[in-house]
C-alpha cells in the first residue's frame, strides 16, 4: 500500500510543479489544461445536462414526445412511399418495352436481332420471347387453350421485352423510337402514359414528404427552443455568475446545446418506438387485406441505416434548436 | 495596478455617473472606495470588471487597457480579478465545495489540483468542515466568507469587494474585513467599496471618497 502511494505523491508534486509554471503568466493560463481539460469538462457537461433531464422525467419526456411526434409523420410517410417503391428513380419490372417483330421473322433470327438489340446503347437487359412462347404465355393468361389449339398456324409474332437502362420516360421513349428503326421490328409497345403518371406521383410525394420534413423540423426546432429558453431563464444567476468570474461564452452555452442534443436523441428515439408498436399494431389488417387481393405485402420498417439517419438528424435538430435559443436568450442576460 | 485617467461615464446620454476620475492604485496597495450610495461606487467597480465602458478617458488594469480589450478576450481578463459581491452571488444548487470550486473549473484546472486548492480556500476563510454543506445551511457571515473563498481560490492578482459587510453585524464585518487584509498582507491588490466609515476608519488604509460621480478626496493611510 505505501510502496504505491509513493510514486503517486510524486508524480502530483510534479504535477504541481509544471502547473505553478504554468501560472506565473497568468494571460496564458486559460490553455493550462489542454484539450484534456477540455474533453473532460465536455464529458461533464453531457452527463450533468443528461442528469439534469432525468431529474425533471415527466417534462423532459413530454419535450421528447413532441419532437417525436414531429418527426413520425414524415418518417412514416416516408416509409409508406419506399414501401411502394415510389422513392426509386428507377420503377424497375414495370418500366419494360415489347420490341415485336415482323412475322416473316423465324426463331433463329429472332435471336439474333435480340442480340442486336441487346448490344443497343440505353438498354439493360433483353429477354425473347419465341412466338411459341408468347402463344403459351396467352393460352394461360386467356385461358382459351381450346380456341387457340384450333389454329393450324401460330398468329402471334416474336418479342424481345426490353429493360431500359434509364427509366425516364423521356429516356424510355427515345429508346423506343431508336428500337423501332432497326431491321425486323415491327412495332414498339410501351404505356408510357402510365409510367409518367406514377413517377409524377411519386415526385408529389417526395415533396410533399420533403415539405413536412421542413415543417415538422421547424417544429422541433421551437419546440427545444422553448424549452432551451425556460432552461436559460431558470439559470440565469448562475449565467451571471459565471460570466462575472470569467467563463466565456462557449462555457456558458454548452450545457444548453447538450441538452438540446439530449432532448433530440430522446425524441428520436422516442419517434423510433411509437413508429415500431404503430407497424405491429397495423401489421395483422395490412396483411389481411393484402391477403384478400391474393398478395404479399409487409408493412415496411426503417432498417438500421435509416434509424440510426432519423436519430442522427433528430440529434442535430435539437443541438441546433438550443444553439439557436441560447444565443437569442443569453444576449438577454447581463451580469447586474 | 489599477489606473484611471479621466474617466467619466454617462448612463443614457444624461445621468453622470462618474464625471473626471483620476487615481492610480499601486501592486500590493490596499483601498477603500467609500462615499453615499448612487455617488457611483458600484460604477466604477463595474469599469475595472470591464462590465461596462467608460464614456471618457482611459482604464487600466494589471497593464491592459480595457478599452482595447477584445470581447473574447475579457473572459480571460476577468479571471485575473477576484470579486467579493455583497449578495455572495453563490449557487443555491450545489455545495460549499463546487462554489468555491467554479472559478477553476471555468478554466479547466485538473480536479485533483482543484481540489487541493478549493481546500485552502475553504481552510484560509475557515470553512473547511462546511465543504459539503448547501449555502442555505450556512449563516449570512458564513455565506459571506464561501464568497470571499470563491474570489481568492484562483489566486487572483486583484481582489475587489463591492459592500462585503453590507448585511453584517459589526464582529462580523470587522472579521470579514480582516479576512481581506490577510489576503492584502500576502500581496493581493484589494479594493473595498464600502459605507461602513466607522469601521474604514479604524483599518487605517488609503480611501478613496466619491460624491456625486467625483472623486472628492483621496487619503492616504494614517
Amino acid at each position: 500500500m505505501n510502496a504505491r502511494r509513493q510514486p503517486e505523491a510524486g508524480r502530483r508534486g510534479a504535477q504541481r510543479a509544471t502547473s505553478r509554471q504554468g501560472g506565473s503568466q497568468r494571460g496564458g493560463s486559460q490553455h493550462g489544461g489542454g484539450g484534456r481539460a477540455w474533453l473532460r469538462h465536455h464529458r461533464e457537461i453531457m452527463t450533468d445536462s443528461a442528469r439534469r433531464l432525468i431529474r425533471r422525467p415527466v417534462s423532459s419526456l413530454l419535450t421528447m414526445l413532441a419532437i417525436a411526434i414531429a418527426l413520425i409523420l414524415p418518417a412514416g410517410l416516408w416509409l409508406v412511399l419506399d414501401s411502394a417503391r415510389l422513392l426509386d428513380d428507377r420503377l424497375d419490372d414495370s418500366a419494360t418495352l415489347t420490341v415485336y417483330f415482323d412475322a416473316d421473322v423465324d426463331e433463329t433470327r429472332a435471336m439474333g436481332l435480340a442480340t442486336n438489340i441487346g448490344d443497343q446503347a440505353g438498354v439493360a437487359a433483353t429477354r425473347l420471347v419465341t412466338a411459341a412462347e408468347g402463344l403459351a404465355d396467352f393460352q394461360q393468361s386467356l385461358g382459351v387453350d381450346d380456341a387457340l389449339s384450333e389454329l393450324d398456324q401460330n398468329p402471334l409474332p416474336a418479342s424481345v421485352v426490353v429493360t431500359p437502362d434509364d427509366t425516364t420516360p423521356a429516356a424510355v421513349q427515345t429508346l423506343s423510337q431508336s428500337l423501332k428503326q432497326l431491321p425486323g421490328v415491327d412495332e414498339v409497345r410501351l404505356d408510357l402514359a402510365w409510367l409518367d403518371r406514377l413517377q409524377q406521383l411519386a415526385a408529389l410525394g417526395q415533396r410533399v414528404t420533403l415539405g413536412l420534413a421542413l415543417l415538422f423540423g421547424l417544429g422541433v426546432l421551437l419546440v427545444v427552443g422553448n424549452t432551451v429558453r425556460l432552461a436559460v431563464e431558470s439559470r440565469r444567476q448562475e449565467i451571471e455568475v459565471v460570466t462575472l468570474i470569467g467563463a466565456t461564452y462557449a462555457f456558458v452555452r454548452r450545457p444548453f446545446l447538450y441538452s438540446g442534443a439530449w432532448y433530440g436523441l430522446g425524441g428520436g428515439a422516442l419517434a423510433l418506438v411509437i413508429l415500431a408498436l404503430g407497424g405491429n399494431w397495423l401489421a395483422a389488417p395490412v396483411a389481411a387485406l393484402a391477403q384478400s387481393y391474393g398478395a404479399e405485402f409487409t408493412l415496411p420498417s426503417l432498417g438500421l441505416t435509416h434509424s440510426a439517419f432519423l436519430l442522427f438528424f433528430s440529434t442535430i435538430l435539437g443541438w441546433l434548436g438550443a444553439w439557436i435559443a441560447v444565443g437569442r436568450h443569453l444576449a438577454d442576460i447581463k451580469p447586474r | 495596478m489599477i489606473a484611471f485617467e479621466h474617466v467619466g461615464k454617462r448612463y443614457g446620454g444624461r445621468f453622470e455617473a462618474l464625471a473626471d476620475i483620476n487615481f492610480r492604485i499601486e501592486r500590493g496597495e490596499m483601498v477603500f472606495l467609500t462615499g453615499h450610495s448612487g455617488a457611483g461606487k458600484s460604477s466604477l467597480l463595474r469599469l475595472i470588471m470591464r462590465l461596462e465602458r467608460p464614456s471618457r478617458g482611459r482604464v487600466m488594469v494589471a497593464g491592459h487597457d480595457l478599452d482595447g480589450l477584445h470581447i473574447s478576450q475579457v473572459p480571460y481578463y476577468r479571471r485575473q480579478i477576484g470579486v467579493v459581491f455583497q449578495d455572495h452571488q453563490l449557487l443555491f444548487d450545489r455545495d460549499i465545495f463546487a462554489n468555491v470550486a467554479l472559478p477553476l473549473t471555468i478554466q479547466g484546472v485538473e480536479p485533483a489540483d482543484a481540489a487541493r486548492r478549493v481546500r485552502a480556500a475553504l481552510d484560509k476563510v475557515g470553512l473547511l468542515h462546511r465543504e459539503r454543506a448547501l449555502p442555505i445551511e450556512l449563516s449570512t457571515g458564513e455565506q459571506q466568507r464561501v464568497g470571499i473563498a470563491r474570489a481568492v481560490v484562483n489566486k487572483p492578482a486583484l481582489l475587489l469587494a463591492d459592500e462585503p459587510t453590507g448585511n453584517l453585524d459589526p464582529q462580523l464585518s470587522t472579521d470579514i474585513m480582516r479576512l481581506l487584509e490577510d489576503f492584502n498582507s500576502i500581496g493581493t491588490t484589494v479594493m473595498v467599496a464600502s459605507h461602513d466609515l466607522a469601521l474604514i476608519a479604524r483599518l487605517r488604509h488609503r480611501v478613496l471618497k466619491l460624491g456625486q460621480g467625483r472623486l472628492i478626496s483621496d487619503e492616504e493611510a494614517a
